[in-house]
């Protein structure tokens, strides 16, 4: 029986010279610049408006500030941004460090859950908040 | 005859080699050489403090979910905490995490703009033109959070 020759699986995604890192540093630059952005609306929402020492709301101006859907919108991009560039970051830091490739592979796993288990729970806090307005 | 190959400036080659082929994968500077001022440069200052307040930002990060916890505890709670945060310590902790905002933010677009190839040999130049913006801007915004005390 003639078996017909198997042909190479064509690569889902575009290769990159320089591999992951490479495109981990890339999404590194991105979501560095959309903090940018989202930063400073943070910043400058959240505590450079506010009249009170220090910036900082008061319990029910906070609720009353999280109920609006732009801003809870804006402070969930922020939560997803923020989270992936400090993972992203954190991950340089620690494979700089000269780990095995079987540890970075634990690394990457590990960050992936702690960063899925911190956007959950921010939204959860800012959902919670938001519903209590 | 002694010879300078290019492998004779790897830092930490030499120990390598002592301590066997594998040990350690990694190449460049420890994380301890990002403490010892001997030999630097601009660039590898901007690079430490950027890891430095790079890390500090992350245990920021964590920090600020856990005090906005106290939010769903409940209003006195959230309260009590106001009038601890309003104290100066606090008050000076909060111009320093803008300070660290500031230099990660800056020296980090400096390195975009350097590494992706928009600004490729105008390093020193953009630390220093970031270094006066990010000074008056940490001027302002001390003003801003310890004027009201």
């Amino acid at each position: 029986m003639d078996v017909a020759p198997t042909r190479p699986v064509p690569a889902k995604r575009r290769p990159i010279p320089g591999g992951k890192s490479v495109r981990v540093w890339r999404w590194t630059v991105i979501t560095g610049v959309a903090l940018l952005v989202l930063l400073v609306v943070h910043m400058i929402a959240h505590h450079f408006v506010v009249d009170e020492v220090g910036g900082l709301r008061t319990f029910q101006q906070v609720l009353e500030y999280i109920s609006s859907p732009l801003i809870f919108t804006v402070e969930c991009f922020f939560l997803i941004t923020v989270t992936t560039h400090a993972l992203m970051g954190l991950r340089a830091v620690l494979f700089d460090l000269g780990f095995g490739s079987r540890t970075r592979r634990r690394i990457d796993g590990a960050l992936w859950v702690l960063g899925i288990v911190t956007v959950a729970y921010g939204f959860f806090l800012v959902g919670t908040l938001a519903s209590r307005a | 005859m002694s010879q300078t190959t290019s492998t004779d400036r790897i830092p930490g080659l030499e120990e390598r080699t002592r301590r066997g082929p594998v040990l350690r994968k990694g190449v460049g500077v420890s994380p301890s050489g990002w403490f010892d001022p001997r030999g630097r440069t601009i660039g590898s200052w901007a690079f430490a403090a950027n890891r430095i307040t790079g890390l500090g930002l992350v245990f920021y990060l964590y920090l600020h979910l856990g005090v906005l916890t106290m939010l769903l505890v409940g209003e006195s709670m959230w309260n009590d905490f106001v009038e601890l945060a309003t104290n100066t310590v606090f008050l000076l902790l909060d111009v320093l995490l803008i300070f660290g905002i500031l230099f990660h933010g800056l020296n980090g677009v400096r390195v975009a703009l350097v590494g992706t190839g928009i600004v490729p040999d105008r390093q020193k130049a953009l630390f220093w033109a970031f270094t006066v913006i990010g000074t008056l801007l940490l001027v302002y915004a001390a003003i801003h959070v310890l004027g009201g005390e």
